[in-house]
């Protein structure tokens, strides 16, 4: 009937990657993942699973900025006229639009996994130490699914407030927040370790499955990803594009 | 092909549009003329479901924009030729729509071609364009799915003498071919050249509709215009 969803999802990948602000964020991703690894292996060691997670750093911030920005560049920009013009069903723009900052939250953990492994063995050979490959499957897949998950807490605040620089506020200074919330005496603790999903998705991220609670994940993701993608979705469809 | 029947829109305490009432028939020019502000945009960005009317309906090919099918081939727009990522070349921005609209690669260089944009010159980030040269990528992104219906929002802005003269045949061919093509302006002389039509339009409100040699009272068109829109321009709210 109308532009059939992998168009619209070709279309929204494109545009992730194609203006001069992407390129060069692609490029620093990329760089920062190599000097990360590299720097880390010079420092601490032939120790690959810390070197995977020295790269992740990096990535809490860059991937959620890029998920931010690919909602918000619309309306920043005021391409919204087009892209809504084009498919006036703006629900399926959105649905489009969450799934390559997904894939690229993966792509880039997989990126830094591939660069740890000949960083391991290059630190081991210089540094003449034993090299210790205990990146395991389920480690690495825990380190991914945690980047996914801050990607798409990005792309859900920048659906919902559909401002660039608020959104990354907000997502920058939401640890901290859970920080002093969780100061706040026992009630404040347990909410921190409910609705915190850096704290829900720790063990997670180190691989740790054994203490990684998936009902706290699953609330923690429910409040900072789920509810926000569904209130943003909403307010654009409902939106006067101007 | 285009029907505005008793539109109105209302923001808070203003009325940017009232009972705004006209049809376009295909295989004509029609001129939607009036001062800034006077609501031609908003009335462009509710005919294309980017926008709520308050009360009344517009529609394109007998219906409401979003339920047309495949809506982008059968409609082209240009609402605003500021609205580009400064970032991304000409090329790539109507690529964008191509992949979208499911056209082959080669519409890209043909409507480029249509346009006068130089392939050099399509490779360049927008940002660096001239307003005259964003007008012409945004028709050219209008041409992109060979629509029947074309709505421009005031398209010769920022585009020279050449320029204009050049829009004025092109939308003259479109319109011989059997398209209904829909320009706003603010600019009467930008129009009258080359529009069949005219609907004026000021605080909201259609002053006068007709075709150009109707609305020509003695004075010329532009004396019928000025004395129209005299008390409807900005200031006077």
């Amino acid at each position: 009937m109308t532009i059939p969803f992998h168009r619209l999802l070709a279309v929204e990948t494109r545009k992730l990657f194609d203006t001069r602000s992407a390129a060069i964020l692609t490029a620093v991703l990329l760089c920062v993942t190599v000097a990360a690894v590299a720097g880390r292996g010079l420092y601490a060691g032939p120790d690959m699973r810390r070197l995977v997670w020295t790269a992740g750093i990096g990535y809490s911030t860059i991937l959620p900025v890029l998920g931010i920005l690919t909602v918000t560049n619309e309306w920043s920009h005021r391409t919204a006229l087009t892209t809504f013009a084009l498919e006036p069903r703006r629900w399926r723009v959105m649905a489009a639009k969450t799934i390559p900052p997904a894939v690229t939250a993966v792509a880039a953990s997989l990126f830094a996994v591939l660069v740890a492994i000949p960083a391991t063995a290059l630190t081991s050979a210089l540094r003449d130490l034993p090299a210790d490959w205990n990146a395991t499957p389920a480690a690495m897949a825990g380190w991914t699914a945690t980047n996914t998950l801050f990607v798409m807490m990005g792309v859900a605040l920048g659906a919902l407030l559909l401002n660039g620089p608020a959104a990354i506020v907000v997502y920058l200074a939401s640890t901290g927040v859970w920080n002093a919330v969780a100061m706040l005496g026992a009630a404040g603790e347990t909410a921190a370790e409910w609705l915190d999903l850096n704290r829900t998705t720790a063990p997670l991220a180190t691989g740790d499955w054994a203490h990684a609670d998936l009902s706290r994940i699953a609330v923690s993701a429910a409040l900072w990803i789920v509810i926000p993608l569904l209130l943003g979705v909403a307010r654009v469809s409902r939106k006067e594009v101007k | 092909m285009i029907e505005f029947s008793h539109v109105s829109k209302t923001y808070k305490d203003v009325k940017a549009l009232d009972d705004v009432s006209f049809t376009i028939e295909p295989g004509g020019v029609t001129g939607f003329v009036g001062p800034n502000g006077a609501g031609k945009s908003t009335a462009l960005r509710i005919l294309v479901g980017l926008c709520r009317a308050t009360s009344g309906s517009a529609t394109v090919l007998g219906v409401p924009y979003h339920e047309l099918e495949r809506p982008a081939h059968q409609v082209g727009t240009l609402l605003d030729a500021g609205a580009l990522h400064p970032g991304r070349s000409g090329r790539e921005t109507l690529t964008l729509g191509a992949v979208a609209l499911g056209l082959p690669g080669p519409r890209v260089g043909e409507v480029l071609d249509l346009v006068g944009l130089t392939r050099k010159e399509a490779r360049r980030a927008v940002g660096s364009y001239s307003l005259g040269m964003r007008q012409r990528l945004g028709i050219a992104h209008a041409l992109l799915g060979g629509p029947r219906v074309l709505v421009l929002d005031e398209p010769a802005n920022g585009l020279d003498p050449q320029g204009i003269r050049w829009m004025r045949t092109l939308l003259r061919d479109l319109a011989d071919a059997g398209c209904a093509v829909l320009l706003s302006s603010h600019l009467l002389h930008e129009v009258e050249q080359v529009a069949d039509h005219i609907v004026v339009i000021g605080r909201g409100r259609v002053l006068v509709q007709g075709t150009v040699a109707e609305l020509d009272r003695g004075g010329g068109l532009e004396q019928t215009f000025l004395e129209l829109t005299a008390n409807a321009d900005r200031s006077a709210r």
